[in-house]
């Protein structure tokens, strides 16, 4: 039983248990003599997590982490290869097609990260906005209409009207991201996910936006999967954040949590480089745990615990053997905090890194 | 850029007029665009020029004339009464030509619509769809491709011909005429889908596709809202090319004989003045008019192509 | 606490230098320390000069032969850029000024648009046809490069200042080894034989954390991370007194960002470089710069040491731009935002270009342009807040009005 398994039932909204997208490899002829692929790119390996209704959930990873096929999961634009897909309780895994899959579209939305890239050049405002309402075949005419304009003007933009006949080459980056969240908005969904909302836009536009989603929550009773790779955001606008690290979730707690008392040594390392807008201070600089190398190929997961390679931790505390053999699973820590590692069994704070790495010794990076 | 459109309120009403007018404003906006392009509006003139003597010889020359109805002698070179003489038969080489237009323009017209029906449907439905079909719709369009235009055009006139008999009309156009838009047309296609489904493919990985697939889009919806209108652009540039090089074939194959001798296309005024020993007896005029007709409209045609692509698919201006 | 140095010992500048920067952080009354602050000054002044003599003895190359010994590295002085765009002037560049010691490290910082890459291509003139430099001047080692012809200005292009543009690990010849691209600057710039030009890209590939044989790769066989240190490697090639780095980590994940800032860090302290590092994440250069100058709509808003501009900011666009920083540190969960957008440099507003989204607006600043102010603490502001002959002691902004859904941005002209 794992830890996240035990968020309160009736407070959950999402549920996902076991999830696996794995991709396999083809091409090449030795495939087409064998008929099966030579070997599978594991983007999301065995993801168990919950996301509670009304609460804003930081999904957390570098690239190959696995977080946005995750998202992709749940909003349905990319089938799992195993596990489960749980909405209010009901297994939604298998559903892609016909009503099933249309209720499910109504109540889970989503929000990219690139607003030049989401919307089509050739579609208004106005239809970018009304399109959902419209696939969805909801209300009239004159209801439609309305719907709309709320929407854009929830969404910040105003006077609504103003805005509906433009295109999104005469917008600017926030803006059309606002315009992006309209549309999410649109058809009363009761999650959306949000994969990097804000990090193509300048730092004082962010801010608008963060606000705007977290106004939008209290409003609407949103949930959001808040899918970022920057640590300090998620801080700021989630209740918990779930540390992603080549498919699988390293740790998990609230916000508070995870980035004052991190539990997991990559965690810990991520939480040691974010950078903060605060005079240099003599001794922080040695406190940074810089890991060498990046992360591996999904194709190449290391055996035992996925980390070990690169763990800080793994040869100092002599337990190399057992990272390297034995894959931790996600340990619950008690209050809802969840950690996949070994050290962490005890329950009690991480050892301090002895040795800093360095980032200039030769790296050899798998790819 | 414009003022922005702005409604009072958003009711259905509105909103069908704001739409009205930000499809007119468009059309201006692009109207202009292409006003700039002085070689663009040229061409274009002289393709109007040409679609109104296609329209309505009759206006500028008279009716048709045949060989019973010729109004001078065998090759007479060019002078006052004729001012392209006349051809073998006695007929005004100004005349023919002028009628020819109709013939050459019309036949470029059916062959490059169906090439563009064929080619953008499975483009587009091939490269979204993906998958198996695509791959046998490709492998069909690759026998397509290499599909030799005369030699298909040789093996299918006589075959269709003998189906239908010479004299048949089909959709009031006449048997041997339509042979040849068909064999334009299937041998065209191929070229257009390839162009078209690589464009498909390309917009199908946007953003704003898988957005509209998470709303609840179906296959359907995405082709008609999301690609075909990012694809339109290349087809209109695609199809006044294709126009062009429909001609470019019609003329060929009338010239070598799979045309209707009486029907006086410029591919056609080439054979008979090849046939009937023109070029020895020096009597150049009976090959200059068509001939310079063909490549003046196919010329239009290309300069034309080239501005609308400029206009429709603006590149980065100012390079780094 | 001043330090002479030793000027034989490379790492001792680099130490004194960040010591000077860790010392800064303390708090700093302009008032009460006159005294200090003028023996600080010449403390610092003569670190600078021991540090230029190191530095400059260490160098691969002679100086420049119009070089001038005495001068700093990088004396930018009023310098105006630009663009043309249809009929219409865009201001993108508008009297910036600032100077760069040997071994020390600038950054730029500021939003989309206020000029800092414009800025930092201008010094090599690399800009696009519809752009030029109209005024001011661009002295390295006292040589004025805005008075030199195209062809004078390649002699110094790599050779003293290089430059990673932004997304330039994309921009790697996907056709050629990673190797030989390293090699190429040098083969053609240096004169080195082909073999010794390899031999030197091996090296170079080493000395940024690429292993000799990963050299043989093509680009898309390597990292992100490999890639932006190859580019790294590429603007080393002819041993420049100056990297200039546009964005050099945006676009990698936070981890491989922590290893390049570290790569650059260790590359200044080894081999004695100036860095230019132009970001427009505040956080980044706190970490790994000495000054910072923060710019707006084309000018400079405040730049000095970066403790003072981190602990003590000025100017009215630096706390705010600050306040929209996430600070896990300091626990602060709400951010600050700007409201309204940076203006059209077509027609940027008249007096200070800040003013129309400043809070503390006053009617002086709708008129005239704000001057550049210098005080004891070796921060430059532009601000009316701050005039002549003020003391310096920074104005806190009036209480921000709770940023909500309300305060919408409205419509804009397109570019």
């Amino acid at each position: 039983m794992t830890a996240d398994t035990r968020a309160r039932d009736g407070d959950e909204l999402i549920r996902l248990e076991g999830l696996e997208v794995h991709f396999p490899i083809r091409g090449g002829l030795r495939d087409l003599v064998r008929r099966r692929p030579s070997g599978f790119v594991r983007a999301v390996d065995g993801i168990d997590l919950t996301i509670r209704r009304g609460e804003v959930l930081g999904l957390v990873g570098e690239s190959g982490s696995g977080k946005t096929t995750t998202g992709r999961v749940i909003v349905k634009l990319t089938r799992p290869t195993g596990g489960r897909l749980l909405l209010d309780g009901e297994d939604v895994t298998g559903v892609w097609g016909g009503d099933a899959l249309r209720r499910y579209r109504r109540r889970v939305q989503l929000i990219f990260q690139d607003p030049y890239e989401t919307l089509n050049p050739k579609q208004t405002i106005h239809d970018f906005v009304a399109e959902p309402l419209e696939v969805q075949r909801i209300g009239n005419a004159a209801e439609r209409e309305q719907r709309v304009l709320d929407a854009i003007d929830t969404a910040g933009l105003r006077p609504a009207a103003d805005f509906a006949f433009r295109y999104p080459h005469e917008l600017s980056g926030g803006q059309r991201q606002r315009v992006v969240i309209a549309g999410a908005l649109v058809l009363d969904p009761a999650i959306v996910v949000a994969d990097e909302p804000v990090s193509m836009l300048d730092v004082s536009i962010r801010t608008e936006i963060l606000n705007l989603m977290l106004d939008l929550r209290r409003q609407r009773d949103l949930t959001y999967l808040f899918i970022t790779h920057d640590l300090s955001v998620a801080w700021v606008i989630a209740d918990r954040i779930a540390v992603m690290y080549l498919g699988k979730v390293m740790e998990l707690g609230t916000a508070g949590e995870v980035i004052g008392d991190p539990r997991h040594p990559y965690t810990r390392a991520l939480v040691s480089v974010m950078p903060t807008p605060e005079p240099p201070q003599p001794g922080l600089r040695a406190r940074r745990v810089i890991l060498a190398g990046e992360t591996p190929d999904a194709a190449h997961i290391p055996t035992g615990c996925r980390f070990h390679p690169r763990c800080p931790l793994a040869e100092q505390a002599g337990i190399m053997a057992r990272c390297r053999a034995e894959e931790p699973p996600l340990i619950d820590l008690g209050n809802g905090r969840a950690s996949a590692c070994w050290l962490a069994e005890s329950g009690k704070p991480l050892p301090a890194v002895e040795r800093r790495m360095g980032a200039v010794a030769p790296v050899g990076d798998a790819r | 850029m414009s003022a922005p459109l702005s409604v009072p309120a958003l009711t259905p009403d509105a909103v069908r007029g704001a739409r009205a007018r930000l499809r007119a404003r468009n059309a201006r906006d692009m109207a202009g665009r292409f006003a700039r392009r002085r070689d663009g509006v040229v061409a274009a003139v002289i393709l109007l020029v040409f679609a109104v003597l296609a329209l309505v010889p009759a206006l500028f020359v008279g009716p048709l004339e045949t060989v019973t109805t010729a109004t001078g002698t065998p090759f007479e070179p060019p002078s006052a009464a004729h001012l392209f003489g006349t051809d073998q038969a006695g007929r005004d080489m100004l005349n023919l030509t002028v009628h020819g237009t109709r013939i050459s323009m019309v036949i470029g017209l059916l062959a490059t619509i169906m090439t563009i029906l064929l080619g953008a449907t499975i483009g587009i439905t091939s490269g979204y769809i993906g998958g198996r079909p695509d791959q046998l719709l490709m492998r069909v369009t690759d026998f397509f491709l290499v599909l030799p235009t005369f030699v298909l055009a040789v093996v299918l006139a006589p075959i269709v011909l003998d189906l239908v008999g010479i004299d048949a009309e089909i959709f009031g156009i006449k048997a041997t005429l339509m042979v040849i838009v068909i064999v334009i047309g299937l041998t065209s296609w191929a070229a257009t889908a390839r162009i078209i489904r690589s464009q498909t493919l390309s917009v199908k990985e946007r953003m704003y596709v898988d957005r509209a697939r998470v709303i609840g889009g179906g296959s359907g919806h995405i082709m008609r809202r999301h690609i075909l209108p990012n694809v339109t652009n290349l087809i209109v540039a695609n199809t006044v090319l294709t126009f062009a090089g429909a001609v470019f074939t019609e003329t060929t194959l009338s010239f070598i004989g799979l045309g209707d001798p009486f029907a006086p296309s410029w591919g056609q005024l080439l054979n008979s003045a090849q046939t009937s020993g023109a070029p020895g007896l020096g009597a150049w005029w009976c090959i200059a008019p068509p001939a310079a007709c063909v490549v003046i409209v196919i010329l239009a045609f290309t300069l034309v192509g080239n501005a609308l692509d400029d206009v429709l698919n603006p590149k980065a201006g100012v390079r780094r | 606490m001043t330090l002479m140095p030793d000027p034989g010992r490379l790492s001792d500048v680099t130490e004194t230098a960040r010591l000077g920067r860790a010392e800064s952080a303390h708090d700093f009354d302009p008032a009460a320390d006159a005294d200090s602050a003028v023996a600080n000054a010449a403390a610092s002044a003569s670190v600078v000069l021991a540090g230029r003599a190191a530095i400059r003895g260490r160098r691969q190359w002679p100086l420049p032969k119009q070089a001038d010994p005495d001068a700093p590295l990088l004396v930018v002085e009023g310098l105006t850029t630009h663009f043309t765009l249809g009929d219409s002037t865009v201001h993108a560049v508008d009297g910036v000024s600032f100077t760069l010691e040997d071994g020390e490290a600038l950054g730029i910082a500021g939003e989309s648009g206020c000029g800092k890459t414009t800025t930092a291509l201008s010094l090599l003139r690399l800009l696009p046809a519809n752009a030029e430099v109209v005024g001011g001047s661009v002295k390295l080692f006292g040589i004025d490069l805005c008075t030199k012809s195209e062809k004078a200005l390649r002699r110094y292009r790599w050779r003293e200042i290089s430059i990673i543009f932004q997304g330039a690990m994309n921009a790697l010849n996907p056709v050629k080894r990673v190797g030989d691209q390293v090699a190429e600057p040098i083969e053609l710039r240096v004169g080195l034989s082909k073999a010794d030009a390899a031999r030197r890209a091996g090296e170079l590939l080493e000395l940024v954390g690429i292993p000799r044989s990963r050299g043989r790769a093509y680009p898309h066989e390597l990292s992100g991370g490999m890639r932006q240190r190859a580019m790294i490697a590429m603007a080393l090639a002819c041993d420049p007194a100056i990297i200039i780095g546009d964005e050099p980590t945006t676009a990698l994940d936070v981890m491989v960002q922590a290893q390049i800032l570290e790569l650059l860090e260790d590359l200044r302290a080894k081999l004695g470089l100036s860095l230019i590092l132009i970001t427009h994440d505040l956080s980044v250069l706190a970490e790994t710069c000495d000054r910072v100058m923060v710019m707006y709509a084309g000018r400079v808003a405040e730049e000095g040491p970066v403790g003072r501009i981190y602990g003590t900011p000025r100017h009215p666009y630096t706390q705010m731009l600050l306040a929209a920083f996430p600070d896990v540190h300091s626990g602060r969960r709400d951010l600050g935002t700007i409201p309204g957008s940076p203006p059209d440099l077509r027609t940027p507003p008249p007096g200070c270009r800040f003013h129309p989204r400043c809070p503390a607006a006053m009617e002086v600043c709708r008129t005239d342009v704000p001057p550049e102010v210098r005080f004891d603490d070796r921060v430059r502001v532009a601000c009316h807040l701050y005039p002549p002959g003020s003391d310096g002691v920074p104005v806190p902004l009036p209480r921000p009005a709770p940023v909500s859904a309300e305060a919408a941005v409205g419509p804009e002209a397109a570019p």
